[in-house]
């Protein structure tokens, strides 16, 4: 599904990424961990071109990001991005913020779409919320409604950058749960975040990174019991 | 009182009919000047934000040269000296909107810009995540946004630019500060006259910011 082939992503003399190879098959929860600066976001958007790669490759559904002749925004329709500071729309209601893509991309009349946005907002469990606007919402409404607008889209592949890493503590629970549920449900997600308990229950794999090079990657229960590089381990002692 | 002053309340009233036949061309033309002006603003604004270096400085050379100079010499250059350039007069009601729309529109393409500029980087970044092209994601995304920021500042452009329809007296286009000096030459009566015609002029601005108040408050700015 997404396959990256020796990345390297520099910002003017900073190098961020330094020859990532990783490979995420048809419905497999990724999880990429790392300390700060250690360019798992920079990675992450790089799989939907919200960052230029410098070289390497990334193929997405078989489509080269790169490849002028690929159309973009079909991509970025194929790998749904929810971002740490949610980035709801705030002069649209939830449902408006979810059925922007489907009528302007996806060209579905209004009628249709309204009815495909109020069954995601059910799905994320704010059926209720359909009309309120995001300023009105906390923010782990306001991240379900993000993950309902990227799902209008019907994405193969979902991608979260921190999607908790903003939220009160009492909020971080209701986020994990939808993505959970959507971990069970086959979607092919990559998921940067420290949640260590998201990552032992539905990840397939953990990556570590550090220092724009993937350390170690492994079954969450093997890297979190018995992490073999060093710094995985600093890492993950100062986590838990 | 030696001078032999002697104010006239009746003078004033007797104006007023005149008077607000002026004030209806100086509404038209600041209305007329400032859509003008919204439009050159925004396409100007947008220009200077734009990727492209050679539009950037088109841009800016726009805002510059129309801030760096004074009004009435671009009145007077419209009317005066372009009719001589293209050969064919310029009727005063065009000039004087084609001079409020150039000025005013180099001001507001800075408010066009700074508003554009202060909508956060992660909005353009969702728009074009949820597959939307560049252009729909200003369109549909950014803009809604960046003109709700924009309604304090335009608001006070428009009170600029009304009261800078004033110099327009000098194309004689008949509105009120014209009116005013006509009503003068064959009254004599300066003092009453120019007192109406200022209290009108804040008639008009004092309503403008009522508008605009009730607006912010609405729409929570």
């Amino acid at each position: 599904m997404i396959e990256i082939r020796n990345l390297y992503k520099r910002f003017g003399d900073l190098e961020v990424l330094k020859g990532i190879d990783l490979n995420v098959s048809s419905g497999e929860v990724t999880v990429i961990m790392g300390p700060s600066g250690s360019g798992k976001s920079t990675l992450l958007r790089c799989i939907n071109r919200l960052e230029e790669i410098t070289s390497g490759a990334v193929i997405v559904d078989g489509y080269d990001v790169m490849d002028p002749a690929t159309n973009i925004n079909f991509i970025r329709t194929e790998a749904g991005m929810v971002f740490q500071q949610f980035n709801l729309f705030p002069h649209m209601t939830a449902l408006g913020n979810v059925t922007l893509g489907p009528t302007k991309v996806r060209k579905m009349n209004r009628a249709e779409a309204e009815a495909l946005g109020r069954e995601l907002l059910d799905k994320v469990g704010l059926r209720d919320k359909a009309d309120v606007y995001p300023d009105h919402l906390s923010g782990g409404q306001k991240q379900r409604v993000a993950i309902a607008r990227s799902l209008a889209l019907k994405p193969k592949v979902m991608l979260f950058d921190e999607p908790t890493s903003a939220l009160d503590p009492e909020l971080v629970g209701e986020v994990l749960e939808v993505m959970k549920q959507l971990g069970r449900e086959g979607m092919t997600m990559v998921v940067v975040t420290h949640e260590m308990g998201f990552a032992r229950e539905v990840a397939d794999r953990v990556i570590f990174m550090d220092e724009g090079v993937i350390i170690e990657e492994n079954t969450p229960a093997e890297i979190f019991s018995n992490p073999r590089h060093e710094r995985t381990q600093g890492f993950l002692s100062k986590v838990i | 009182m030696g001078s032999g002053f002697d104010f006239k309340v009746s003078v004033m009233w007797e104006s007023v009919p005149l008077l607000l036949t002026g004030m209806k061309l100086t509404i038209l033309i600041t209305v007329m000047g400032l859509l003008v002006g919204f439009i050159l603003g925004t396409v100007f604004g947008l220009m200077k934000i734009s990727r492209s270096l050679f539009m950037r400085k088109l841009g800016g050379f726009y805002v510059e040269s129309i801030r760096g100079t004074p009004l009435m010499v671009q009145v007077m250059f419209i009317y005066f000296g372009l009719p001589l350039a293209i050969g064919m007069r310029v009727p005063p009601m065009l000039a004087g909107v084609a001079a409020i729309g150039v000025n005013s529109g180099a001001y507001i393409a800075e408010i066009v810009r700074g508003a554009f500029q202060s909508i956060e980087r992660g909005q353009t970044e969702a728009g074009r995540s949820i597959g939307l092209t560049h252009l729909q994601t200003l369109y549909y995304v950014i803009w809604p946004q960046a003109l709700k920021r924009m309604i304090p500042a335009l608001g006070n452009q428009f009170i600029i630019s009304l009261k800078d329809t004033s110099l327009l007296v000098v194309v004689g286009v008949g509105e009120l500060t014209r009116t005013g000096q006509e009503i003068i030459a064959g009254n004599f009566r300066a003092f009453e006259v120019w007192l109406t015609v200022a209290i009108m002029y804040f008639a008009m601005t004092m309503s403008i910011a009522k508008v605009l108040n009730i607006l912010e408050r609405k729409l929570e700015i």
